[in-house]
Formats: C-alpha cells, sequence, structure tokens
C-alpha cells in the first residue's frame, strides 16, 4: 500500500522538501553567486537588514494593495459571471469556454498582449477612450507612477477571475433547486433569496477561492515582471517580484531567500487566521 | 400576474445575455486583437488613424517569427520539457492518486494536506535551492532539470485532481476482478484507470498546458539555446530585439494555439476536476 505511494514521496522529498529547508538554510547564510569568496553562516543579518530596506516597504504595501484589490475585483466578476452562467440559458456553454479561457493563457502572452492595447503610441484601448471622450490624449498607463499599479490590476483581474468564475459555479451548481422554490413559496424575494440562501451556501467555496488566490498572487511575479519590472520607480514593485530580482540580476541567493520566507511566514499567519475567521462565521451550526 | 412575471423573466434573460457578451468580449476581445495586429502590415500598426478592421492582410509576421529567430527551438524545447512533465506526473501521481482514492491508512490526511501546503512555498524560495542543487548535480540549462522542478508544483496538482476522477468510479467491479485473481495493480490498470481515462486525459492536459505557460522556473533554470522554452525566448526576444508588434504578436498566437486546442476538447472534464476538491474541501 504504502509501496504505491512511494514513487511520487520519494519525488516529492527530493524536488520540495529538500530544496525547501535548504532554502530556509540559505537565508541565514552570505550567498552571492557573483562573489564566490563570501560565504558561512551569519545569522539574522539579513532580516535585520531587510528592517531598514525602504524597498522591502514600499514592495509589502505594494503587495497588499495589489493582492487584495485584484482578488476583490476578480470575486466581484467571477460571481456576476457565475450567477450569469448558472442560468442555464441557451448558448450558455460556448459563453461558459470563451469566459474561461484567459485562465489557460500564459502570463508572458497576456502580459505583451495588454502591453499592446494599452501602448502610449497605438493601444486600441487609449484610441477607443479617445474617441468616446474619456480621455483628451493617448495615455502611457504602464510609465505613469498613479495609473501603473491600477493597470496592472486590471490585466490581473482579466487573467484571474476565469477562476472565481470557475469554482463559483461549481459551487452555484451543488445548491439544491428546492431551496429556492422552498423560499419563493415562502415570499421570499430575489434579494432575500441571494442573502438567505446563495450566499451561505456559497460561504465554503469562496472561502477556498479567496485562499488558493491570495496564495497565488502572493508567490507569482510573473506578471509584473513582464509588464513592468516594478517599474516605474518602484510603484509596482512587489515582495515576490523583489525576491525574484535580488536572486536574478543580483544573485544575491541569501537576501532573496530570506525575502521568500519572509512571504511565507505571512502567508501562513493570513491563511491560519483567513481559515480560524471563515470558520468563525459560517456559525458551525452546519458541520 | 402571470404577465408581470413572463415579463420579469423576459428582462432578466436580456440582463443575463447581455453580461454574458459583456464579459466575453472583456475575455477574448484582447485576444482577437491581437490576432488582427498578427495579421497586418507593420505599416498598418503604426497609423496616425487606427484601423480597427485591416484592409490588407498579410502572414510575413508568421514567416518572421519562424524563420528569422530561434523560436521553432524554443517551441521544441517545450514540447520536450512538456512532455517529460506529464510522463513524470503520470507514472508516480496516478499510484499516489490511487492510493489515496481507495485507501485508509495512517497520515493519510495529513500527507494529502501537505500536497496542497507544498502550494504555499514562494516560488522564489524553490528557484534559488533549486538552482544550487541542479547546478551542484549539472542540472541547470537541461530540459529534463526542467522538467523535474516543474514536478515539484505540479505533481501535488495532478494526484489531488486525479483522486476525485478515482473517487467518483465505482469500486464493485474492482472487487470483482480481485476475487477473479487479479491484483491490486492489475486491478488499477485493467478496471480504474480505463473507467477514469477521461479525468486522467484532463488532469494530464492541465499540468500539459501548465508547463508548456511556465515562465519564472524556465527564466532561472535555463540560460542557453539548448533548453530554453518559448515563454523565455519570446520575453527575451521583445528585451533584445525590439521585436516589432506584428511578429510579437503572431509568436504570441502561435504559442496559444496548442492551449487553446486542448482546453476546447477537454474543457468539460478538466473544469468539473478543478471543481471537484473545492466543493468538497
Amino acid at each position: 500500500m504504502y509501496l504505491l505511494l512511494l514513487p511520487s514521496l520519494v519525488m516529492i522529498l527530493l524536488v520540495i522538501a529538500y530544496p525547501t529547508l535548504y532554502g530556509m538554510a540559505i537565508s541565514f547564510r552570505e550567498m552571492r553567486l557573483t562573489r564566490p569568496g563570501l560565504g558561512g553562516w551569519i545569522g539574522f543579518k539579513h532580516y535585520a537588514g531587510m528592517w531598514s530596506d525602504p524597498v522591502f516597504w514600499v514592495a509589502l504595501k505594494n503587495t497588499v494593495v495589489w493582492v487584495t484589490a485584484a482578488v476583490v475585483l476578480e470575486l466581484a466578476l467571477g460571481l456576476l459571471a457565475a450567477t450569469a452562467l448558472n442560468r442555464d440559458l441557451p448558448g450558455t456553454k460556448i459563453f461558459a469556454v470563451l469566459i474561461l479561457l484567459p485562465y489557460f493563457l500564459p502570463n508572458v502572452v497576456a502580459g505583451h498582449m495588454w502591453a499592446l492595447l494599452l501602448d502610449p503610441r497605438l493601444g486600441v484601448i487609449n484610441d477607443l477612450l479617445v474617441r468616446v471622450g474619456v480621455l483628451q490624449t493617448y495615455k502611457a498607463w504602464f510609465a505613469d507612477p498613479n495609473t501603473a499599479l491600477a493597470a496592472t490590476i486590471l490585466v490581473e483581474a482579466w487573467h484571474g477571475f476565469p477562476f472565481f468564475a470557475l469554482l463559483l459555479l461549481a459551487g452555484l451548481k451543488s445548491i439544491p433547486e428546492d431551496l429556492y422554490r422552498a423560499a419563493a413559496v415562502d415570499g421570499a424575494g430575489v434579494s432575500a433569496q441571494l442573502r438567505l440562501i446563495t450566499l451561505p451556501m456559497l460561504k465554503t467555496v469562496m472561502a477556498a477561492a479567496v485562499i488558493l488566490r491570495v496564495i497565488g498572487l502572493v508567490n507569482s511575479p510573473d506578471l509584473l515582471l513582464i509588464l513592468t519590472g516594478g517599474g516605474p520607480g518602484d510603484a509596482t514593485q512587489v515582495l515576490s517580484l523583489y525576491a525574484f530580482q535580488t536572486a536574478y540580476k543580483e544573485f544575491n541567493f541569501g537576501y532573496a531567500s530570506a525575502l521568500s520566507v519572509v512571504m511565507f511566514v505571512i502567508l501562513m499567519i493570513f491563511a491560519v487566521g483567513y481559515i480560524r475567521l471563515s470558520r468563525i462565521t459560517k456559525g458551525g451550526g452546519d458541520d | 400576474m402571470i404577465e408581470s412575471k413572463r415579463r420579469r423573466r423576459m428582462i432578466a434573460n436580456i440582463a443575463t445575455y447581455f453580461v454574458l457578451a459583456t464579459l466575453s468580449i472583456f475575455c477574448i476581445g484582447p485576444m482577437i486583437w491581437m490576432l488582427l495586429t498578427s495579421l497586418k502590415y507593420e505599416a498598418d500598426i503604426v497609423t496616425q488613424t487606427m484601423q480597427y478592421i485591416p484592409r490588407r492582410i498579410t502572414f510575413d509576421n508568421y514567416v518572421a517569427i519562424w524563420t528569422q529567430s530561434g523560436f521553432p527551438r524554443l517551441i521544441g524545447n517545450s514540447l520536450v520539457v512538456t512532455f517529460l512533465t506529464v510522463t513524470i506526473c503520470v507514472a508516480t501521481g496516478t499510484l499516489a492518486a490511487y492510493a489515496f482514492s481507495r485507501f485508509a491508512f495512517r497520515g493519510r490526511t495529513q500527507l494529502m494536506l501537505g500536497y496542497l501546503i507544498v502550494r504555499m512555498f514562494p516560488a522564489v524560495m524553490m528557484i534559488i535551492p533549486l538552482y544550487v542543487v541542479m547546478r551542484g548535480v549539472g542540472l541547470v540549462d537541461s530540459r529534463f532539470g526542467l522538467a523535474l522542478a516543474y514536478t515539484s508544483f505540479l505533481l501535488p496538482l495532478f494526484a489531488w485532481m486525479l483522486k476525485g476522477f478515482f473517487d467518483s468510479a465505482p469500486k464493485e467491479l474492482e472487487s470483482a476482478a480481485r476475487i477473479d485473481g487479479s491484483t491490486r495493480l492489475g486491478a488499477m490498470i485493467r478496471i480504474v484507470l480505463p473507467l477514469a481515462r477521461n479525468g486522467l486525459v484532463a488532469s494530464s492536459v492541465f499540468i500539459a498546458i501548465a508547463a508548456w505557460n511556465e515562465f519564472l522556473f524556465a527564466l532561472m533554470l535555463t540560460t542557453g539555446q539548448g533548453s530554453r522554452t518559448w515563454p523565455v525566448g519570446l520575453q527575451l526576444m521583445v528585451g533584445e530585439f525590439q521585436l516589432p508588434w506584428g511578429v510579437l504578436a503572431a509568436g504570441g498566437i502561435l504559442s496559444i494555439l496548442p492551449v487553446v486546442v486542448l482546453f476546447a476538447i477537454v474543457q468539460r472534464t478538466m473544469v468539473q476536476g478543478l471543481t471537484a476538491g473545492a466543493i468538497k474541501g
């Protein structure tokens, strides 16, 4: 029996457990590939350095803003899409495929596609906005520190909201039709049905979707790396991107590891707190 | 009374179609624009007045990306890495998914949770040690090394998803086969796998798409032409050669083509597999 698990356990231990522990160890060491002479244990020096690193604090703030805004937007759009798809009108299947598609597209293509759409010289969105009179002239969305973060959030919402639509739709489908019928007999209107049946029944799925997405967003710098590289200045710098650039550009593996350990700890605290909180609000009556 | 009800229903239907149409345009509008751009002459892309419908169509951009860069090589590398990743995951993950689905053993829940917690590790935290280790054993800039790295986050996903499909395959046939003298493994291969065939295909396609699309690990772990995958290659081309928009768009279309085709084929089963875990959990 355990024999069946053995191959995948070996794989997991090999490619996850060992690197993870090793990565934590590196965060207490000096390790720069560009300066092999440096080395050895330095204790909490990287962590202390982080405390006085202004970029770290900016990145932390941006991470919170970026993740919160993106998740809220994606949840709202996902709920809208799921509700509409759940009505099962003719043609819904085609719409479902179209709406889910962005989630499966690579970040590299998604990033450049939106860079083209929002381009300051030949972006079609600029052109449309000027035509309808919202903008006077074309705008350099990603180069302006005031709009860069918002623009990347839009791209992320486009890429990520199908994920919410997917999970929420499955959640909606699992709510028995009878509940609504009974509620209608009792004279509950649409808003009462939404408040008393749909949202409580969806709570578990929503909680799961939110936490998975938050983890995904905090951990992956791909999209920002492609769209802005953290710029202009540090306007779109987030923790994951900062850690990656510290490793990839400066080859300062020690500091990058320390940054990602901090990220991991923050995520853990968030996840545990969030799960506690969503258990409490569930009322405890149903399980 | 009935009249007004019907009317309300009609308004709701119209609103639903409006929402669905708007969201669909939001979702595929950008892709359509990229497709149109890839078919335009460069002179028609960089114009004073925007051309919404191209007046003339060209395939020059596709020819350019295919012949004037290492694009075929990049696509080839991606194919190899994707194939290796799926092979490793299917070979090891199928057994794990079966064990999780059929046996109640000590530590089962913890192990399954562990499979999920793995997703919480920041990518960078994995990449740095993986880089150091792989450099040590000579697997940096190797397609096999990259596939191994992908396994670290795709194998748990694969096992988790496939377990859901195994759960819904009936156990009775399996018992019958065992009574007839078949071994556990034999019963799994001959009875359960065919029953869960669609699920196996959908789970494989899901991780195949993920491996095909992956960017960050590939950027860090590949350094040369020998193993570089298309997302990294395309990104570097943009930086190095100031790739014209039309050519870039053509590259984008070519590289998402397999994703779109695969997604269209197995979309329904894949969606079912992706959502099963979240509903139960």
